[in-house]
């Protein structure tokens, strides 16, 4: 029972590592918490379905479709929304950031209905929906080890984007300090788009994957799952890559045992738990920097 | 006879940076302190200490503002107003989109004590606390002349106005001690002159200053004593004239070569 | 007096005789006591985003806490409506401090996020505690707001059934609001809050203890947050869980930032504005077959487009409530009056 609890905390926690890194990622930047990455996320998954039942396009295909429309949507939303407020005060940008959560989630409302729809299984490959390892009560599907590994192989990928190449130097000077980056010839607005497209592309696929994971997708979704990532991304050190992964899964695992053995009915209460006690005893997260307000 | 400041031994690292190593000076009542030295030498970062903004990483920071002395490394910043201890800012840092009066309003808050139920309910006490803030702050403002402005907008004032009325808001916390940073920066000969008569003022109504400031001129004219920052370290101490044909300072300035041939 | 004024006194007290007109309406009523609702909701929340500069999302999470108490306490105990407005207020008031305390010390962010989960935790308690709270069931049977004067007179004991009483009670309760909002404003503690707002760390220059006065912003806020609460629950008979949700937060937030940060009348306008706007897009949406819920994409791009056209609202705080004070008058008055005698003295002169 505990392995089988821990097999799906893990599956559910590289779900929201993968949101998570979007957070980490754009706010490393920015400093900003872009509070409609979870709307990426819920629009991955509404992109993916649409993909696959009005364009009739094949699973993978439909997935590829869906990141490179969620990155477009990322771009268009720095764009749109965040830059005209680099210069204006924190608040104004958070405002905004929220305003632009709400209205992405009600337009997604009006295009596809408040009703959650079940994810087109005639499109997933067949082989995924059966298991893939059965010992005793403990069984592991050939999706959860598909999640395992688009996951890591994923995060494996950022990895090297960041620190092996000229954009992700770009991207770690930027956190460090806009201005002197701005000196030494580095394009900021185009370092933050590619960032937001990153993010974006990462949040898509986690939202497809949960869709598939629980055959089911609906506006809403970017909710709650948008803020358990961002919990993810605190309780890794917000800022921190590594950090966010790791965070995701300690979420995940934590989620998936507090439902198991304190209360299924505090599932979501257990995150916005962890978070809270995060941000108050350790603010600055497993693998994080220090966020004391120095004024 | 104790001095009014006295630092001990402050160090400060920053991570693997040594901002400030070994420093020991005094401050002494009804004195102007300078505090020179080249860009990136820790001047600010003394003043940080001082007004509570950093916790030196060894030393200790001892106040002497009545009889008793109090140490008081790693104070908070407002910890380190009540206790007489203002400060302006390098780059300046008023509320700009409050008034005038407000500015100096704000900084009576520490001398002040009207709270939550007080406020509501418009006490006699109260009432009474707000006139003399008013008044007290008018008093400040016409100190530095600005009183006719009183109700404008901080922003809307000229940046030699805006240096002034920091200089005001910090002078209405009632310091013993007023650390200001680079008061003289971007002020064109006649504003400089008026913050020299400022200064000079500050010191007849009892407040002890300490300044940082590139203006040589300024500081040799006004300062009766300097300290020389140079990497961090203390290199030297003492009259304008001293400190003048200081070699070490000489150095710190114009390089070694420069030293050689003065 | 200004036309203007004149204007606005007569339009306030149109509306405070509307009840008493024989063809008023109930819906109408209904709309404007809920608006008033929302006014002292939004003038609640104002303090920490408009007054301290910091976001506040889970404002719901008090109106919910002192709605349940209110509820509690009147179905248990039967406590009159006139104790446990400051009961549940205090309780608000707590739960602030315990939130505050620990994280206003962090930076806006991690503030915002934390009230955030802390409003969701507010609703997963209200909705999984049957024992206390009937859960998703709700609380209905809350008796409506008495006034027992009977110690004056046998027959004065009122029970507030009917609408316009608690129209009444309402706008007492929002002029009441209103009140205290402009004292603290124009007072040591509005002028810190702003300190705190404008920059920190010259604040703590000043002697402002940073910290503190964050949070007793953040308590009062949710002090008030809970009186709204508390009458709502006396008003409405019934309360939900559903009805503490985000989304309320969210349009409390959209009221402020509308009405113009932390100005206090446009924070009343927002609330009327939104109000009237939530009522002719319910209408209107669920007559063209759309979910009523999407009514809320006006709202996220009402504040979008106000954060970046119109950061301070429609109705930017130009004449604060300070600058009627008599003291500032009188300073008027007198820099006047010494600015016309140098002008007099220089024309001797010349």
């Amino acid at each position: 029972m505990l392995e089988q609890q821990l097999i799906n905390g893990l599956t559910l926690g590289l779900i929201y590592a993968l949101i998570a890194v979007g957070y980490t990622m754009v706010y490393g930047v920015i400093q900003l918490i872009n509070f409609a990455h979870g709307e990426i996320y819920m629009l991955g998954a509404f992109f993916c379905v649409t993909f696959i039942t009005a364009v009739g396009l094949p699973f993978y295909v439909a997935i590829c479709m869906a990141m490179i429309c969620c990155s477009l949507c990322g771009i268009l939303l720095d764009i749109i929304a965040y830059r005209p407020l680099r210069k204006a005060p924190r608040l104004a940008a958070l405002i905004t950031a929220i305003g632009m959560s709400i209205f992405l989630q009600n337009l997604a409302l009006i295009i596809w209905g408040s009703r959650s729809k079940p994810f087109p299984q005639m499109a997933v490959p067949g082989y995924l929906k059966e298991k893939a390892l059965v010992m005793g009560d403990i069984s592991l599907t050939w999706l959860q080890l598909f999640i395992f590994a688009v996951a890591i192989s994923m995060m494996f990928g950022l990895f090297l984007i960041i620190n092996k190449t000229r954009i992700g130097t770009a991207m770690r000077a930027l956190s460090q300090n806009k201005t002197a980056a701005a000196l030494m010839g580095i394009n900021v607005n185009f370092v933050i788009s590619f960032t937001f497209a990153l993010g974006s592309a990462m949040g898509a696929v986690a939202g497809i994957l949960v869709s598939v994971y629980y055959n089911t997708l609906y506006p809403t979704m970017g909710y709650t799952a948008g803020v358990k990532a961002f919990a993810a991304a605190v309780l890794g050190g917000i800022g921190s890559v590594p950090g966010a992964m790791v965070g995701g899964i300690v979420l995940g695992v934590a989620e998936a045992l507090g439902a198991g053995y304190v209360s299924s009915l505090y599932r979501d209460g257990v995150a916005y738990a962890v978070m809270i006690a995060v941000i108050i005893f350790r603010p600055s997260g497993i693998l994080g920097r220090s966020v004391i307000d120095k004024a | 006879m104790t001095p009014l400041l006295k630092i001990d031994g402050v160090s400060k690292r920053f991570g693997g940076l040594m901002a400030l190593a070994d420093i020991s000076f005094d401050v002494h009542e009804k004195e102007i302190l300078g505090l020179i030295g080249p860009n990136g030498a820790g001047k600010t970062t003394i003043f940080n200490c001082i007004a509570g903004v950093y916790k030196p990483t060894s030393g200790d920071i001892v106040f002497t503002p009545g009889d008793t002395s109090i140490r008081i490394n790693g104070f908070k910043p407002e910890k380190m107003t009540e206790l007489g201890i203002a400060r302006t800012f390098q780059n300046i840092r008023l509320f700009t989109s409050l008034t005038v009066l407000d500015n100096i309003r704000i900084a009576r808050h520490c001398r002040t004590k009207a709270n939550f139920l007080r406020s509501v309910l418009r006490t006699p006490f109260q009432k009474s606390e707000e006139k003399s803030i008013v008044e007290d702050s008018m008093r400040w403002l016409e100190f530095v002349g600005l009183a006719s402005q009183a109700l404008s907008d901080a922003s809307s004032l000229s940046y030699g106005n805006q240096r002034r009325l920091e200089i005001a808001r910090a002078l209405a916390t009632e310091p013993k001690l007023l650390l200001l940073d680079e008061p003289a920066a971007g002020m064109n000969p006649k504003e400089t002159r008026i913050l020299v008569d400022l200064i000079h003022a500050i010191l007849d109504a009892g407040i002890c200053v300490m300044l940082i400031e590139h203006d040589m001129k300024l500081v040799m004219s006004i300062c009766e004593r300097l300290v020389v920052l140079d990497h961090g370290t203390l290199i030297a101490e003492g009259g304008p004239r001293d400190i003048r044909e200081n070699p070490r300072v000489i150095e710190a300035y114009l390089g070694r070569g420069a030293a050689g041939n003065a | 007096m200004t036309k203007g004024k004149l204007l606005l006194l007569f339009i306030g007290a149109g509306l405070l005789t509307y009840p008493l007109l024989p063809l008023s309406s109930d819906y109408v009523l209904h709309v404007m006591t809920l608006a008033m609702v929302y006014m002292i909701l939004a003038m609640g929340l104002n303090i920490v985003p408009g007054f301290c500069g910091l976001l506040d999302l889970g404002y719901v999470g008090f109106y919910g806490i002192g709605a349940y108490t209110a509820g509690l306490l009147t179905i248990h105990y039967g406590l009159p409506f006139w104790v446990i407005v400051p009961l549940a207020a205090l309780n608000g008031a707590l739960w602030g401090v315990l939130l505050g305390a620990p994280t206003l010390r962090l930076t806006g962010d991690y503030f915002a996020i934390v009230t955030f989960g802390f409003s969701e935790l507010v609703v997963l308690f209200l909705t999984n505690e049957i024992w206390l709270t009937r859960g998703p069931l709700g609380l209905p049977g809350i008796q409506p707001i008495t006034l027992n004067l009977s110690w004056l007179n046998k027959a004065w004991y009122f029970e507030f059934y009917e609408k316009t009483p608690n129209f009444y009670i309402a706008a007492l309760m929002v002029a009441l609001v209103y009140f205290i909002m402009c004292r603290m404003e124009d007072s040591r503690l509005g002028r810190a809050w702003y300190a705190i707002r404008e920059d920190p760390l010259a604040a703590a220059s000043c002697g402002v203890n940073i910290l503190n006065y964050k949070v007793i912003a953040f308590a009062i806020s949710a002090g008030i947050g809970a009186v709204g609460g508390c009458f709502y629950a006396r008003w409405s008979m019934f309360l939900s869980p559903d009805m503490f949700k985000f989304w309320e937060s969210f349009l409390v937030l959209c009221m402020v930032v509308l009405g113009g940060l932390g100005n206090i009348k446009g924070a009343l306008l927002g609330a009327v504005i939104l109000v009237c706007l939530g009522e002719i897009l319910r209408e209107s949406l669920t007559a063209i077959g759309l979910p009523a819920e999407t009514r809320f994409i006006a709202y996220g791009l009402i504040m979008v487009l106000i954060m970046r056209f119109k950061p301070s609202g429609f109705f930017p705080a130009v004449a604060s409530s300070g600058r009627s004070n008599p003291l500032l008058i009188d300073l008027q008055k007198r820099l006047a009056a010494g600015a016309a005698a140098k002008e007099k003295s220089r024309d001797s002169a010349a």
